[in-house]
C-alpha cells in the first residue's frame, strides 16, 4: 500500500516515501521515486490515483519552474502551496479530476523556517509539523505525536522517521519495503540513504 | 364479465418482514442519595402522525424499582409484561421482592436471551439499591449496561443528556474557589431540572409532548419529600409495608 | 443443491438456528423459569438458549435491522467502536481500555466498562458489541467457577480462553461482534490470549483491539520492552490509549488501567484523558501527554547567528 511521511526539525524538512509501482495486486516498479524536486528548497511527494500522480506532479513541476524563469526567483513553499492547492481545487471541479495526495516540504529562505503542508486530492490544505498519508498514517501519526521534536537535529529527525518506518513493517499487512528520503534545509535538497 | 385471461398473472412476492417501528418519546432518570426519579413523556407517535397523547412508558415494578422503556411501543410493553411476570415468580419463590441489582442482570439475561431477534427498546432501570442509595441502571436493546447517576434515552436524548452532563455531572463547569461541586441534588432541584429537560425537549422535538409522568421512589428513611410539598399532583402508589415508597407526579406538556 | 444440503445438515448455521428456536420453546415450559436462576437456570443443559426471527434467513434480517456499517438509518444502533490493549512485561500483564461508547456519531457513554473482571485471577476485554463481551464474558466466569468446584483448582487463561473461543465460534454467521483479549496469571505466569468472534485465539505477548488500536501500537510498539518497570509499563499503557483516544474519534473520554500479578489484578485508575492531555497522570500543568502541550516554545526555525545579530 502506497505510504508517506514527512516531518519538520530544526531548520529543515524531511520527505519520505515508498518505492513501489502497483497496479492490482502486481508491483509494476520498485525503485520508483514519487519525490520531486520542484525547485531549489521545494519538495513534493506524490500518491494516489496511478497516471494522474504523475501528469499531475510534472504539470506542477514545470509551472513552478516557470513562474522561476519569467519572475527570476522561487515561489516561496507557502505561495508554491497555496498554487498547488488551487490546481487541485479547480481540477476537482472539471470533468476529469487529479486524484492525487501531497506533502509539500520546503525550506523558506527568507525567514529561516521550514514548512511542511499536507494536501489532500479533494484539495484540503493544512500546515503542520509532521504527516502522512496512506495506511502507514494510521500507525505514524500517534507515534509522531509522541515522539516528534520541532528543534530535532537531522540525525534525531531521521532517527524518527525510521521509527515510522520500522513501526508500519511491523504492524501494516502489505508493507513497503523501501523508501526514498529526500531533505530539504537552508542548503537546498538532496536525497539521503537511511 | 371479467375475463380470466386479462387478469395479470399473480406471482409469489417476496416481503421484507419489518416487525419493527419507533414510537418516539423520550425517557429520563436521575439517581440521588437516597431516591431516585425516573420519567418519561406520554405522546405515543409514528412517523408525524401522533397515535396517542397518553401511552405511558414508566412503570412501576415494585417498591423500590421503576423501569422506563423507549423505542419500540410494542416490543416494549410487552418487554415489560415479561419482566413483571418474571418478578412475581420470584415473589412466590423467594416471598420477597427482587434486589434491583438482579432487575438488572435479569433484565440483561432476558434482553440478550433476544440477541438474535432483539426487541428494539431502550431500558432505563432506576430505583434503591439494598444499600439505600438511590441507582439507575440503562441498557442498550441487547442487553449491554451500566449503572450511572443520570441518563436520558430516546428521541430527545441528545437534546436531554448534554444538559444533564452540565447540571447533574457539572461538566464543563468550574467551582467558584474554595467551593466544590455537590456528588448528589437534592429531591427538588432534581424534580426541576427533570421538569425542564421535557420543556425543553418538547419545544425542539416533534416527538416529544402531551404529558410528563415523573416517578419518585424514596428509600426507607429519607427525607428527600422536605422541601418538595409545593409540587403539585402528587400521588403515593406504594404497595407493601416494607418502607421504600413510591409516587408519581403527573404534569402538561405542550400539546402542539 | 445447497439448500438441499443446508436442510439435512447439522453444523450449518441454519440448522443451529432451528436448534435454538426448539430449545427457546422448550425453555418457555421449564421450572427454570420460577426461581432466581434468572434465565442462567439452564446452565445444567448446556448453552443458555435464544430466540430467532421468523424467516428463512435470520442472520440476514439481523444484519438489515443492527448493522449500522451497511445502513447508517437502521434502527437498533448497538454500541461499537474502541480502543484496547494489553501487554505482558516482566512484572506481570498490564491492561488499557479507553471508556467510550458511540452508536453511530452520538457519545452513547463515556463511562462505560471496558474491562471486565471475570474473576479476581481473569479479566476480558471489551470490543465489538458491548452486550456480546459483557454478556459471554460473564457467562464464561460462571464456567470458570464450575471449573474450579469440580477440579478444586483455577483454571488455566488457556483454558478459560479456549473455553470462549469454542463457545463463539458455535455461534459463527449469527452476527456475534467481539474481539476480547482474557488475560490473567496462572500456573504458567502472566498470559495473554486474544479471542474474536471469528474464531481466532491467539497467545502472544502484546495485542491491542478495536477502532483506535493502530493509533495504539504506534505508541505501544517503540515503547515495548521486556524488562519494562511497573511505572514504565503503566505509563505505555496509558499513554498509549490517550494516543489513541485523540487521533480515533470513536475513542476517548477516560482510560481505565489494571495491572495482573501473581496475587490476581489490581485496579490502577482512571485517567481523565483530556486531563492526560494538559496536566499528565499526576495532575502538573505543562507535563501533559499533548503535541502542542509537549512541545511548547520549541521552534524548527533555524535563523542564522548573523540573522539574529542584525535582528
Amino acid at each position: 500500500m502506497e505510504t508517506s511521511f514527512a516531518l519538520t526539525g530544526k531548520g529543515y524538512v524531511i520527505i519520505a516515501a515508498d518505492t513501489t509501482a502497483a497496479r492490482s495486486i502486481v508491483k509494476m516498479k520498485v525503485d520508483a521515486d514519487k519525490i520531486k524536486v520542484l525547485s531549489p528548497h521545494l519538495l513534493m511527494s506524490y500518491s494516489g490515483e496511478p497516471g494522474d500522480t504523475i501528469q499531475f506532479a510534472e504539470y506542477v513541476e514545470r509551472n513552478i519552474r516557470l513562474y522561476q524563469i519569467r519572475n527570476l526567483y522561487a515561489l516561496t513553499p507557502s505561495a508554491a502551496a497555496s498554487w498547488i492547492r488551487r490546481s487541485l481545487a479547480e481540477s476537482l471541479r472539471s470533468r476529469n479530476p487529479y486524484a492525487v495526495n501531497l506533502l509539500v516540504g520546503g525550506y523558506d529562505t527568507t525567514s529561516h523556517q521550514p514548512h511542511l503542508y499536507w494536501i489532500d486530492y479533494l484539495g484540503t490544505m493544512t500546515e503542520i509539523p509532521f504527516g502522512a498519508h496512506g495506511y502507514g498514517s494510521y500507525f505514524a501519526l500517534s507515534l509522531l505525536d509522541r515522539y516528534h521534536d520541532p528543534e530535532a537535529s537531522l540525525e534525531e529527525g531521521l532517527s524518527t522517521l525510521k521509527r515510522c518506518i520500522n513501526e508500519v513493517a511491523k504492524r501494516l499487512v502489505v508493507s513497503p519495503d523501501r523508501y526514498t528520503v529526500k531533505v530539504v534545509d537552508k542548503d537546498g535538497v538532496r536525497e539521503v540513504e537511511l | 364479465m371479467l375475463d380470466m385471461h386479462s387478469v395479470p398473472q399473480q406471482q409469489p412476492q417476496g416481503r421484507q418482514f419489518n416487525p419493527y417501528t419507533e414510537n418516539g418519546g423520550t425517557i429520563l432518570a436521575i439517581a440521588g442519595a437516597d431516591f431516585s426519579v425516573i420519567a418519561g413523556d406520554t405522546r405515543q407517535s409514528e412517523g408525524y402522525s401522533i397515535q396517542t397523547r397518553y401511552a405511558p412508558k414508566v412503570f412501576r415494578l415494585t417498591d423500590k424499582a421503576v423501569l422506563a422503556v423507549n423505542g419500540f411501543a410494542a416490543d416494549g410493553n410487552m418487554f415489560v409484561k415479561k419482566v413483571r411476570q418474571r418478578l412475581e415468580w420470584y415473589r412466590h419463590a423467594h416471598a420477597k421482592d427482587m434486589p434491583i441489582r438482579a432487575i438488572a442482570r435479569l433484565i440483561q439475561t432476558m434482553l440478550y436471551a433476544r440477541r438474535f431477534f432483539p426487541y428494539y427498546v431502550y431500558n432505563i432501570l432506576g430505583g434503591i439499591e439494598e444499600d439505600g442509595t438511590g441507582a439507575v441502571y440503562s441498557f442498550d436493546p441487547v442487553g449491554s449496561y451500566e449503572r450511572e447517576t443520570c441518563r436520558a434515552a430516546g428521541a430527545a436524548q441528545s437534546l436531554v443528556q448534554p444538559f444533564l452532563d452540565n447540571q447533574i455531572y457539572f461538566k464543563n463547569q468550574t467551582p467558584a474557589a474554595g467551593t466544590s461541586f455537590p456528588s448528589h441534588l437534592p429531591l427538588s432541584t432534581v424534580l426541576s431540572l427533570v421538569i425542564d429537560s421535557f420543556t425543553s425537549a418538547t419545544e425542539r422535538h416533534i416527538e416529544v409532548g402531551d404529558g410528563l409522568e415523573m416517578y419518585v421512589v424514596l428509600a426507607r428513611e429519607s427525607t428527600a419529600l422536605q422541601g418538595v410539598e409545593g409540587i403539585g399532583g402528587v400521588q403515593e402508589i406504594t404497595m407493601t409495608e416494607e418502607g421504600h415508597r413510591v409516587f408519581v407526579i403527573r404534569r402538561e406538556l405542550k400539546k402542539d | 443443491m445447497n439448500s438441499l444440503a443446508e436442510k439435512y445438515s447439522t453444523t450449518s448455521p441454519l440448522s443451529k438456528l432451528r436448534k435454538a428456536q426448539q430449545l427457546a420453546e422448550d425453555e418457555e415450559l421449564s421450572d427454570a423459569m420460577w426461581g432466581s436462576s434468572a434465565g442462567f437456570g439452564s446452565l445444567a443443559k448446556g448453552i443458555p438458549s435464544f430466540t430467532v426471527a421468523p424467516v428463512p434467513d435470520p442472520a440476514a434480517f439481523l444484519r438489515l435491522h443492527t448493522d449500522d456499517h451497511a445502513d447508517p438509518n437502521c434502527r437498533i444502533k448497538i454500541q461499537h467502536g474502541t480502543t484496547t490493549l494489553a501487554f505482558r512485561y516482566k512484572g506481570g500483564v498490564i491492561v488499557a481500555v479507553d471508556s467510550r461508547a458511540t452508536a453511530g456519531s452520538y457519545v452513547a457513554s463515556g463511562t462505560v466498562k471496558k474491562v471486565i473482571e471475570i474473576n479476581p485471577y481473569l479479566l476480558g476485554t471489551m470490543a465489538g458489541g458491548a452486550a456480546d463481551c459483557q454478556y459471554w464474558e460473564t457467562y464464561l466466569g460462571m464456567h470458570c467457577r464450575l471449573h474450579e468446584l469440580r477440579n478444586r483448582e483455577r483454571i488455566s487463561v488457556s483454558a478459560a480462553s479456549k473455553y470462549l473461543s469454542n463457545l463463539v465460534y458455535s455461534y459463527k454467521g449469527m452476527g456475534l461482534s467481539m474481539g476480547t483479549m482474557i488475560c490473567g496469571w496462572d500456573k504458567t505466569g502472566p498470559c495473554i490470549f486474544y479471542v474474536d468472534s471469528d474464531g481466532t485465539r491467539l497467545k502472544g505477548d502484546l495485542f491491542s483491539v478495536g477502532s483506535g488500536s493502530t493509533f495504539a501500537y504506534g505508541v505501544l510498539d517503540q515503547g515495548y520492552h521486556w524488562d519494562l518497570t511497573d511505572e514504565e509499563a503503566q505509563e505505555l499503557g496509558r499513554r498509549s490509549i490517550y494516543a489513541a483516544g485523540h487521533r480515533d474519534a470513536f475513542s476517548g473520554n477516560t482510560c481505565n488501567l489494571y495491572h495482573v500479578k501473581q496475587d490476581g489484578w489490581h485496579f490502577i485508575g482512571n485517567y481523565d484523558l483530556s486531563k492526560l492531555h494538559y496536566e499528565g497522570p499526576n495532575n502538573v500543568a505543562g507535563q501533559g501527554y499533548g503535541y502542542d502541550v509537549r512541545t511548547e516554545g520549541r521552534t524548527s526555525a533555524n535563523p542564522p547567528p548573523a540573522a539574529t545579530a542584525t535582528a
